[in-house]
């Protein structure tokens, strides 16, 4: 028997276990929970006894969190857990809500858990923490227990139709009105079969990394345009818990890449492909049939296929991050590796992707927004591990991530890079926007 | 069932906040506590609340630790350090409440002495963590558990754990030189070999590092340890070798462990039953034919020059009895999955054959080789009366393992692995479970055995046999106990201990 | 470069994992060498919708942990260099 991917399930299709409190319809102290509640629990039971049955605790040493934080109820055991006790009446929602926020959604517990990496293929039930997270955040914000700087956050959001990632306070200038400034002077179409979509932190905040993809795109003579209308792709809303609006933006998306006859969707941040890849699909079932192209894998095509002739050498020596993203939640790690071997004059240090399973920038999630101190000695740390190294540089390849780094690395005195951006250099491209320095986009009236 | 507030008194915890001087650093909420009550041993799921802490305090120097010490001594508010967590034996749940004392803050690694080969680290570092950072320095702490990715120092400390690679390089008690231990009375020691922190052996005063290794958190909490650096190995090598029948596999296990090669990290025994769990989700045996009932592996580490020469012995020495070679992939990547096969709860079946998840139960006596095959029998049969009549538990086979330290020959971990279907869990068959347990260490008491080579004697079942496998040495025990910690706050409970103060 | 299909590509259509083959009489087969657990024996404890992608992504995971196990410990191999043997059938 499946389940569907879908987060509201519509239907309880398997078998529920009939000794289970909650199938009996009430907690062993003879309450009952709430509606809401026994539909979470109801809906992830199995997902917890699946972890609290074994509690091994493989988790906690590649969780970005715990390793900071050292804090059991952090841990991906504790948030399985907790369902197993919310069910039995032990908590309720509010006895957990702080807990739940300590998560960049990075995906590397659930994939190190045994119960995925050995026999979650087998099984075609692995460890699930994300949905997990992301679940009893939903449950949160139905219950009006959401956090203070995620409700301003996707309220704004909403408004904007597009994150506030040049702030929350004052002037917004990132509306929908400006949401294409960063292609100024570039010449991209409207429409096509092929759409370029840039996530909100590059179309507004680092500015660089769009002109320099659109840029090498161009001068690969790959066709491409932009949607007439481009929301936010709406997954932070559903990693902070906003179903409904995460959903929303979903529809408007889509209905927009069908009015432009777009087939092919490239997403240049790791961010939106995890969505893309997950939560449309989920949402809209068999009518999603887009494909959809990470940036990343369709750059290292064309460089080996000689579309893109990297010309320049970058005489550096650089080190590679996994955004958590691409390598733990997709295994997308091989094509960063090519293209930086590619390139001529750069000294590549590389960590390999398994031991990369416990780095994070911890910029994911929303955790910078409700504990920034934690995600700033995230990257404190990673930026330390890059400095073992030796290296004058890190490249990424998730602008989410390049924030936070980059401001632990202007301390370290090691410069982040976005691995398209060394590439449009390399190939000769003069990018313009705001390069790595972070600086205001072109245009505006931001400092 | 409903969650009591914590009965300690609020000045206590104003006390504690005061030590520890940081927020977050005292926790009393209902996830603190509930989180830490189990480990990943089977856990009475129904009776959750019993064994929930009424604080938690997560401290991060020795002065922190042994002020808490000092305070639960002043106020008999008992004390429970936590490492990982991650034990089998109960060492780490409450049983009385208390204080939760976790020690994950103390996770830095304070020198490395390449000099001397020695590291000095807080106890809550985990082992994987550490090696990561020492490989440049081409050293390693080669303690092995099952558990490498996930239990702490502190813990490996508390309950004197055993290492895959034992006859290679020694299990904990042989890869920490020295500790730093809070006594249960608050005043801090360092013990190791004599007074030198980076000494290995010396014949000075009395071997109180050997006291204190395995005390399972009875004696108190170590707050620093000074390990062994071992130079990496140049190579590994792993066989392992498939049996028609138990007997021939239990004679090639003798074979390989007493075949004298320096570089032997293990020899490994797998029976019929432990085969045929396999058969259900390990894509090594899924495809093996139904002759093969039984299997015996060696691993070993070392120089490529002493290596290759022992791996072709421990090939010959495989096959001599009509062993066959299961191949070079699946030996390789058999043995890198030495970690990771054992606690995925849907290896359970209920008695219909379906997937249930059943938390992994693994019992680890230490018995004389010559004894095994009688244990074995046993085993089984108390195993097939448990899970006929209960439905919540499944055997899942024998693993055997060399015990000693360097030395493969003499004695193994001899260990039972049941499901336990923690969902269906109820008192009746809880206690069912602690009776399990009962016989099962009874058994090998009565084959002159251990009834823990490694996880410790701390729950029921085990703890009530724990003054006869002791015999006249438990009164020395309880003496030491009681000098040591004379309001008895230190762990209380644990392994029969109370009747010290009787 | 390297071999197909690239984990940055996603085709909704590709996702849907072949049919079954017998294995023994609790393991059946989909993709090429990947085992799996006998649908009939998942009535109480429900498998999830498991797009192709992330079958493909937990396999080469695991070869990557393993091999990343096996370099924790040793920085080389030694293998007999020989395949499983035959048993007497």
């Amino acid at each position: 028997m499946e389940r569907e991917m879908s987060e509201v399930d519509e239907t309880q299709s398997h078998v529920r276990n009939p000794l289970s409190a909650s199938a009996a319809g009430g907690n062993g102290n003879g309450g009952y929970l709430a509606e809401v509640e026994q539909a979470f629990v109801d809906r992830w039971h199995d997902n917890a006894y699946g972890c609290f049955s074994s509690g091994h605790k493989f988790c906690r040493e590649v969780c970005p969190v715990t390793q900071v934080t050292r804090n059991e109820n952090h841990t991906p055991t504790a948030f399985h857990s907790n369902v197993v006790a919310l069910e039995k009446g032990l908590i309720e929602v509010e006895d957990v809500a702080d807990d739940y926020v300590h998560c960049t959604q990075c995906g590397a517990c659930e994939l190190r858990c045994p119960n995925t990496i050995m026999v979650g293929d087998f099984y075609r039930a692995r460890t699930e923490t994300v949905k997990v997270v992301r679940a009893m955040r939903a449950l949160m914000v139905d219950k009006g227990l959401d956090r203070e700087g995620w409700k301003i956050w996707n309220r704004l959001t909403d408004k904007l139709k597009n994150e506030p990632v040049l702030g929350v306070e004052g002037d917004h200038p990132n509306g929908q009105e400006h949401v294409r400034d960063w292609a100024n002077g570039l010449d991209i179409p409207t429409g096509g079969e092929t759409i370029m979509f840039v996530d909100c932190e590059a179309a507004f905040y680092r500015t660089s990394i769009p002109r320099a993809t659109a840029q090498l795109l161009q001068l690969a003579g790959v066709e491409f345009g932009l949607m007439r209308e481009q929301w936010c792709c709406g997954g932070p809303a559903a990693e902070m818990g906003y179903v409904e609006q995460a959903r929303a933006f979903a529809e408007h998306n889509v209905a927009d890449w069908r009015a432009i006859g777009a087939k092919r969707i490239i997403a240049i941040e790791p961010h939106d492909y995890v969505h893309f890849t997950e939560d449309y699909p989920a949402y809209f079932g068999e009518e999603f049939d887009f494909e959809v192209v990470q940036i990343v894998d369709l750059v290292a095509e064309l460089i080996c296929d000689g579309r893109i002739e990297l010309k320049h050498p970058i005489d550096r020596v650089a080190t590679y991050h996994d955004p958590c993203r691409l390598n733990k939640r997709k295994g997308i790690h091989e094509a960063p590796r090519e293209i930086l071997r590619a390139i001529p004059g750069l000294t590549f240090k590389d960590v390999d992707h398994v031991t990369q399973w416990s780095y994070c920038s911890g910029g994911g999630g929303g955790l910078p927004i409700e504990k920034p101190e934690i995600t700033a000695e995230i990257s404190r740390r990673r930026l330390e591990k890059a400095g073992e190294l030796e290296v004058d540089m890190l490249v990424s390849a998730c602008v989410w991530s390049e924030r936070p780094l980059r401001a632990a690395g202007a301390a370290q005195g090691i410069e982040v890079w976005d691995i398209i951006e060394l590439v449009a250099e390399s190939a000769g491209i003069e990018i313009g926007g705001s390069m790595q320095s972070g600086n205001a986009p072109v245009g505006s009236t931001q400092g | 069932m409903t969650l009591a507030p914590p009965t300690i008194d609020s000045g206590i915890l104003e006390e504690l906040r005061a030590i520890v001087g940081e927020e977050d650093a005292v926790l009393i909420s209902k996830s603190s506590r509930l989180n830490r009550a189990r480990v990943p041993a089977p856990f009475p799921v129904h009776r959750w609340e019993e064994f929930v802490p009424d604080a938690v305090v997560l401290p991060r120097t020795v002065q922190h630790v042994s002020e808490i010490v000092k305070l639960a001594n002043r106020t008999k508010v008992p004390i429970v350090p936590r490492a990982g967590g991650t034990g089998l034996a109960d060492g780490a749940v409450p049983l009385r409440g208390g204080i939760v004392v976790d020690v994950k803050r103390m996770d830095k690694i304070k020198e490395v002495d390449l000099a001397n080969n020695t590291v000095t680290v807080g106890p809550g570092i985990n082992m994987q963590t550490l090696n990561r950072q020492l490989v440049k320095h081409g050293v390693m702490f080669p303690d092995d558990p099952a558990s490498y990715a996930c239990s702490l120092i502190g813990g490996r400390i508390g309950t004197s754990g055993f290492s895959l690679l034992g006859s290679r390089y020694g299990h904990t008690r042989d890869l920490v030189i020295s500790f730093e231990i809070v006594l249960p009375t608050g005043e801090v020691i360092e013990v190791g070999d004599g007074g030198g922190r980076k000494v290995r052996k010396s014949s000075t005063g009395y071997h109180l590092k050997h006291l204190f290794m395995g005390h399972q958190g009875t004696l108190g909490i170590v707050t620093e340890a000074t390990l062994e650096l071992v130079p990496r190995a140049e190579v590994e090598f792993a066989a392992f070798f498939l049996f028609e029948d138990f007997d021939t596999a239990y004679r090639t296990h003798r074979l390989l462990a007493c075949s004298g090669l320096a570089t032997l990290a293990g020899v490994m025994l797998f029976d019929s039953e432990k085969v045929a769990y396999l058969r259900r989700d390990d894509e090594a045996y899924i495809e093996q034919p139904d002759w093969v009932k039984a299997v015996a592996a060696a691993s070993l580490y070392g120089t490529r020059a002493e290596v290759e020469p022992a791996s072709k012995i421990v090939m010959e020495l495989g096959r001599s009895l009509g062993g066959k070679y299961i191949g070079d992939e699946i030996s390789s990547g058999d043995w890198s999955a030495r970690h990771d096969r054992y606690a995925n709860p849907l290896h359970g079946r209920a008695r219909d054959g379906q997937v249930v998840p059943m938390s992994w139960h693994c019992e680890d006596a230490a018995v004389p080789y010559s004894e095994l095959p009688a244990v074995r029998a046993k085993w089984h049969a108390i195993a097939s009366r448990y899970v006929e009549q209960y439905e919540i538990f499944d055997d899942w086979g024998m693993f055997a393992y060399t015990n000693g330290a360097h030395k493969p020959w003499g004695d193994v971990l001899a260990e039972i692995d049941m499901g336990l279907w923690e969902e269906r869990l109820d008192e009746a068959g809880w206690q069912a479970f602690i009776s399990l347990k009962r016989e099962i260490a009874q058994t090998v008491l009565d084959h002159g055995g251990s009834m823990t080579a490694c996880h410790g004697a701390t729950r029921a079942g085990d703890a009530e046999l724990v003054p006869q496998e002791m015999g006249g040495g438990w009164d020395v025990m309880m003496a030491i106990k009681r000098l040591l910690d004379p309001n008895n706050v230190m762990n209380p409970g644990k392994q029969s201990l109370d009747r010290a103060y009787e | 470069m390297a071999a197909d299909p690239r984990p940055g590509r996603y085709v909704q259509s590709e996702q849907a994992a072949p049919e079954p083959r017998r294995v023994s009489h609790q393991v059946v087969m989909r993709f090429d060498h990947v085992f799996e657990v006998d649908p009939a024996l998942m009535a109480r404890f429900p498998q999830q919708k498991m797009p192709a992608w992330d079958t493909k992504r937990i396999v080469a995971a695991r070869w990557d942990h393993l091999d990343d196990v096996h370099r924790q410990f040793a920085d080389g191999k030694v293998l007999a260099g020989e395949g499983p043997e035959a048993g007497d059938d």
